[in-house]
């Protein structure tokens, strides 16, 4: 279904962007380049899973501790946060892969996956900080209160009390970022990580027919998508993220 | 048992409580009462340090307590607190809410937590009600709920801050009810409530509280029956 409707798109523009030349293309040729491809660009599903799910791991880590430093009354800490979110939103993701790939490579050589995940890793992190922090302060104080006032400690009630209620809060936001997440893998694609938008590139190059090895890729990522929204939307069901 | 002398507190440039002076022995029942914004909740706060005192002096059992944060946490295990709002948590159960502090806090077996939880629960009456959350029940279980949660850690002194104030009129009676019970069971109890009835029949004191000092302090009866301070006078004028 989704595939025929691409390729209906694509015919439609490609005829209407060059009607002089009179491209026509055919259904079956897409099919075609989509079945001979198929192996490798399971592969480079496989790697963009790969990047994706271990990168989002270390930014879950990351965000949490990140968030728990700017919301400690430690002023160093506090501090610390501040710096990190500020200079990791403030600059392009592009330019955070290549500075770790390619930037500082006489201090450190990292693998073009690991550059890349820890890019992606760092990056995220940064933004599920802001997420956790919004959420953890979304708790009723009086949540606090009463942990405290029961002899709790305040990482206790941090950990008994506050976080489980916050990480609940915090799903459909992490969800989402979750999403932007796997779509920005592509990017490390620069750094030469054979994922699905590195391949459909080298196939366009090689064969000259971009429109429709973009289109694959479109399609694979699409799918991913898909999934990923299946089992965001199955773990919000299942945690009934709506009750407090 | 608690002694408190000269007591101030300040929330920025507003001096909310100016000076209080009080005692309160093991066994006594103790309400506040007095004015909104008279500084009741907030004295009752500084007396399990969720609000930190600027001036004065704090003591339970004779000892001065100062303001180390390290140790204010074992202090407050031996008092509970009863909050308007209920606090309970709402990502566990009832029996849950009871036992979360004596298990994590006193490290005491779950097996005799979940015994002396049930315990409770029949006695404030919801026995029947271990395995729900707290967003099933009625306002005045939560707060039965709460006073079992507080109970559990077994504290000597119980503060209540406007335990009925957030209730629908019709569910104050069976809160208050299990107040009485542990009024009479000897428990210290320190109450900030504006339900008058209910100060007259279980205070053995009665504290009036006016921006920041007590005007007026002595049992029931001399307190609601034969008022000495004019604003005394006029405050139960109004609400008698």
């Amino acid at each position: 279904m989704i595939t025929l409707l691409y390729v209906k798109i694509f015919i439609y523009l490609e005829n209407s962007l060059d009607t002089k030349r009179k491209v026509v293309v055919k259904i079956d040729k897409f099919i075609n380049s989509f079945i001979q491809t198929f192996n490798g660009f399971v592969g480079a599903t496989g790697m963009t899973l790969k990047l994706t799910i271990i990168s989002l791991i270390m930014a879950c880590f990351i965000g949490l501790i990140v968030a728990l430093m700017k919301l400690s009354s430690n002023s160093f800490l506090n501090w610390l946060a501040v710096i990190y979110i500020g200079a990791i939103r403030g600059t392009p993701l592009i330019l955070q892969i290549m500075w770790l790939y390619f930037g500082i490579t006489h201090i450190i050589v990292l693998s073009a996956f690991w550059a890349g995940s820890i890019a992606l890793a760092i990056h995220n992190g940064a933004y599920i900080a802001e997420i956790f922090r919004g959420a953890i302060q979304s708790i009723d104080k009086g949540q606090m209160e009463a942990a405290k006032s029961l002899g709790m400690t305040n990482s206790l009630a941090m950990r008994r009390i506050i976080l489980p209620q916050a990480l609940k809060r915090a799903i459909p936001a992490l969800g989402n970022q979750f999403i932007i997440g796997l779509k920005d893998s592509s990017l490390v694609a620069f750094i030469g990580i054979t994922e699905i938008f590195n391949l459909s590139m080298s196939e366009a190059a090689a064969t000259f027919r971009q429109l429709e090895f973009y289109s694959i890729a479109g399609i694979y990522y699409l799918v991913l998508i898909l999934i990923f929204t299946f089992i965001i939307n199955k773990i919000e069901k299942k945690l009934d993220t709506g009750r407090r | 048992m608690i002694k408190i002398e000269n007591l101030h507190k300040y929330f920025h440039d507003f001096h909310v409580l100016k000076g209080v002076n009080l005692e309160i022995k093991r066994n006594e029942v103790v309400v506040l009462i007095g004015p909104s914004g008279s500084g009741k909740s907030t004295l009752l706060r500084c007396m399990n340090f969720l609000e930190m005192k600027d001036k004065g002096v704090l003591l339970i059992d004779d000892q001065l307590i100062d303001s180390d944060k390290k140790k204010l946490h074992k202090v407050r295990e031996n008092i509970g607190m009863v909050f308007q709002h209920f606090n309970l948590f709402p990502h566990k159960t009832v029996l849950e809410n009871v036992i979360e502090a004596p298990v994590h806090v006193k490290k005491m077996k779950k097996e005799d937590c979940i015994k002396i939880a049930h315990q409770l629960l029949e006695k404030v009456g919801l026995a029947d009600k271990a395995d729900v959350y707290p967003d099933k029940l009625s306002g005045g279980q939560k707060q039965r709920v709460a006073i079992a949660r507080a109970l559990a850690m077994k504290p000597e002194v119980m503060l209540f801050d406007e335990p009925t104030s957030a209730l629908d009129p019709e569910l104050v009676g069976e809160v208050l009810q299990v107040m009485k019970e542990l009024a009479n069971e000897g428990m210290t109890m320190i109450i900030v409530t504006h339900e008058m009835s209910f100060a007259r029949e279980v205070a053995d004191r009665v504290f009036f509280l006016d921006q920041g000092v007590i005007i007026e302090q002595g049992t029931p009866n001399e307190l609601f029956d034969h008022p000495k301070h004019e604003k005394v006078q006029q405050f139960l004028r109004h609400v008698l």
